[in-house]
């Protein structure tokens, strides 16, 4: 009998499994490789370049991509390439440190209103419900509007944004799991609400989990990036990259590669996260089955 | 086929008569214009190129100022001046009506110019001090307490719109069947529809007081507030004409074959500016030193506007004003010096933690961004805030905010900029300044008609700017626009929000 959210039953033996699983399939595999890439990025791409992000090089405006600049200058004599690199941080760690907040938050939640249910369960939902009525960069949009740009309020504002939806999956996930036989087995030894939660329900729910972060961290990178382009996120000279998208558009019949290269990351980082994420929701739809 | 279709010949006669009426209309049309949306409505107050492209649609002034910095008579058909310049009699036009169809009256323009003094309008820069009467239904007679040598440019000034006597809020949106009833102007449009912040529709005047004008049926003005979806809009046909495009989109209009570029030599210039007063960054006169030789104008000019604007003094007056301009030596750029000043100034290597709030216009966040850079390497560091064009001027920021960079546009007269930013409680002293040696100096010039004598006095005054003024000017630039083919008669203003509409005409 496969479910969408059999347990995986021993930790060692899906490691292993889960690797193999992937390799098997090359597009998730690709995906996932990109943004382990990425990742690195993140946290080296600084070592790598050769200049800094706002260092503004003497009589190099608006060159083409060469050995020296691999994606040439920007209007005002930037390192593109030096601020792609620098760039990744602001666009995969922010939206990296608002999912982790938002996934962390959005479990403990889900699983609280999924095993309790009740009046608290009612009335709770119903408020994410509405929450996630509105659109998601509406509502960015009018928060970062009152809060003012900063990276504080960006974080916020995602996880403002998408506490409800891990909420809703995770409760869903710990109302199916609740209702299996290992439960009433361990509330009839007498096993603590603790225990139950962390020890039999969490495991349970950590293929849902593991998917949505994936895709909520996609949306997340997607989000910031949406909102750097509209000059709401950080503030110039910030090598984010959707905000060089956007600063780049009034040159764009000069120095097309000003905007080619940040807007080509956003893409291939998003693209990667998606793939990374539709290869784990297939693995752990099957993995139920293998057994 | 029938050798002699009826229908077809009826067709063929009706196509060539609608098109012969398209080729020969001169009257009729729309004409549709692009611009970042206006904040402040009220004619004696608002300043923006989109604030006052609203009004001097809607109402009318006694004195024109044209596009080439000539006085025209508009309202005022004729003025005498008394000998002693301080009595100025202003003959009105007859049989003007407003929009609501009351007639047009001395009592009307005494009210306007009251309400301007009442209001602290900045159009009381040049004006000065004045007392108004009406002689007779015609006849408006001002009085001056010394002579004023700017006092017709005050007239016209861009805040002078004639009102109609007695209207307690011009320009606010009204309750009930007609919302537009406080928008009563002689002007030539009458507003038929106001969407704040996405558009303005105008429909001629049909009683309008000068004959055939104006020529087009329709004006309707678009909101676009970003100057690159402004470029998109006209490329793609979504209006007609747009004001102030920056200096290096030129190219991307100039190959466009059925857009024709309009450029005018102005006195167009960002204004980076320390607030002076005690207790803000710029109080120490070595700080506002150490900011200005940290500054490498020479490499803001090549970067961000190709080498094509002009760099001239840190005040405001360029060599657009002939005599008025006087050449003197360059400031330097020496970034160790300036960091020799912080330290004397501040006992500190290096000073910091200072926001500079940039205004949202042409390429200013790119000088802003360049700016930082330099600064950087003469000590000082700042955290630069991109602020949108309607929040910097709407909240006042620019008047309160100890570093920032704000837009001033053309002016008919330098006069102009010292009255209303320079001198001890300007109405727009973004900066604070209080020199009683320059106010003295300013009303001095305003004073002064002739010309050799009052250039002297600009060049004192300029020498102060130089020694101690809390401003540093990067560049004066050219104006651009841009228009379509098939608009013709349009006159771009050297202040674009001051363009002239009436003799525009719009065929196909």
């Amino acid at each position: 009998m496969t479910s969408l959210n059999t347990p995986i039953e021993s930790a060692g033996a899906s490691g292993s499994a889960f690797v193999r699983q992937l390799a098997r399939r090359p597009l998730s595999l690709a995906g996932t490789i990109i943004v382990l890439l990425f990742l690195l990025l993140a946290l080296f791409g600084p070592l790598l370049a050769a200049y800094d992000y706002d260092q503004l090089i003497p009589g190099a405006r608006g060159l083409v991509p060469s050995l020296e600049h691999p994606f040439g200058t920007d209007r005002l004599g930037r390192d593109v390439f030096s601020r792609v690199l620098w760039g990744a941080r602001e666009v995969i760690l922010i939206p990296g440190i608002a999912t982790a907040l938002a996934v962390t938050l959005g479990t403990a939640l889900g699983l609280t209103l999924g095993y309790f249910g009740g009046w608290l369960d009612e009335i709770v939902s119903r408020l994410l419900d509405s929450l996630l009525a509105i659109p998601a960069l509406v509502l960015a949009l009018v928060l970062v509007g009152t809060i003012g740009p900063s990276v504080i309020g960006l974080i916020g504002v995602i996880v403002m944004l998408y506490v409800p939806i891990v909420t809703r999956v995770i409760r869903s996930a710990t109302l199916n799991i609740r209702a299996s036989g290992y439960i009433e087995a361990a509330k009839l030894r007498g096993e603590s609400t603790a225990y139950i939660l962390f020890r039999e329900i969490l495991p349970g729910v950590l293929p849902a989990l593991a998917v949505e972060a994936a895709l909520r961290f996609s949306y997340a990178i997607f989000l910031t990036a949406s909102l750097g382009f509209l000059g709401l996120g950080v503030q110039p000279p910030s090598p984010d990259w959707g905000r060089m998208v956007a600063e780049a558009r009034q040159n764009f019949a000069r120095s097309p590669w000003e905007l080619w290269f940040p807007a080509g990351a956003i893409a291939v980082l998003v693209i990667g996260v998606n793939l990374m994420a539709d290869g784990l929701r297939r693995i752990f739809r099957y993995e139920g089955q293998l057994r | 086929m029938k050798a002699s279709n009826p229908r077809i010949f009826i067709a063929v006669i009706l196509t060539l008569l609608v098109g012969m009426a398209g080729v020969t209309q001169a009257q009729g049309g729309t004409l549709r214009v692009g611009i970042n949306a206006p904040e402040v409505l009220d004619p004696a107050l608002g300043s923006a190129d989109s604030e006052i492209m609203f009004n001097r649609n809607i109402y009318d002034y006694l004195i024109e100022i044209l596009p080439d910095g000539n006085l025209a008579p508009s309202l005022a058909a004729s003025w005498d001046i008394s000998e002693d310049g301080q009595t100025y009699t202003f003959t009105l036009v007859d049989g003007v009506t407003f929009h609501d169809g009351s007639p047009f009256t001395a009592a009307d323009v005494v009210f306007t110019f009251n309400r301007l003094k009442e209001l602290d309008s900045a159009a009381l820069g040049l004006l000065r001090d004045f007392e108004v009467t009406a002689a007779d239904d015609l006849t408006v007679v001002f009085t001056l307490p010394e002579t004023n040598a700017d006092f017709l440019f005050g007239v016209g000034s861009n805040f002078a719109a004639i009102i109609k006597d007695g209207t307690a809020s011009p320009n606010v949106l009204a309750e009930g069947d007609n919302p537009y009833v406080n928008f009563n102007g002689t002007g030539p449009f009458v507003l038929t529809d106001y969407r704040p912040g996405e558009s303005a529709t105008l429909s001629a005047n049909t009683s309008y007081w000068r004959e055939g004008e104006p020529r087009i049926s329709t004006l309707e003005i678009l909101y676009i507030d970003d100057p690159l979806a402004q470029i998109d809009a006209i490329r793609s046909g979504v209006v007609d004409v747009i004001f102030r495009i920056p200096l290096d989109q030129l190219p991307t209009l100039e190959a466009e074959e059925s857009i024709n570029i309009i450029q005018k030599t102005t006195n167009l210039h960002p204004v980076v500016r320390l607030r002076a007063d005690a207790g803000h960054l710029g109080e120490d006169v070595r700080i506002r030193e150490a900011f200005k030789l940290a500054t490498d104008r020479n490499q803001i000019n090549e970067l961000l506007l190709d080498g094509l604007g002009t760099v001239a003094n840190n005040d405001p007056v360029s060599p657009v004003y002939g005599p008025f301009y006087h050449e003197l030596p360059q400031p330097e750029y020496d970034p160790a010096r300036a960091c020799e000043l912080i330290q004397e100034a501040t006992g500190q290597e290096r000073l910091g933690n200072i926001t500079f709030y940039v205004v949202e216009a042409f390429n200013y966040p790119d000088v802003g961004i360049v700016l930082q850079q330099q600064w950087a390497s003469g000590c000082i560091d700042v955290e630069v805030q991109v602020r949108p064009e309607n929040i910097y001027y709407g909240s006042n920021e620019w008047m309160e905010v100890d570093l920032g960079l704000t837009g001033w546009g053309h002016r008919p007269v330098p006069q102009s900029y010292f009255a209303e930013a320079y001198v001890t409680g300007g109405p727009f002293n973004e900066s604070h300044w209080s020199n009683p040696t320059l106010d003295a100096l300013v009303a001095e010039a305003a004073r002064t008609a002739d010309i050799a004598a009052r250039s002297a006095i600009y060049r004192e005054i300029a020498e102060i700017f130089a020694a101690e003024g809390p401003i540093i000017i990067p560049f004066f630039t050219p104006v651009i626009g841009a228009v379509v083919q098939g608009v013709d008669g349009l006159d771009m203003h050297t202040f674009p929000g001051r363009t002239d509409f009436r003799t525009v005409t719009v065929t196909g």
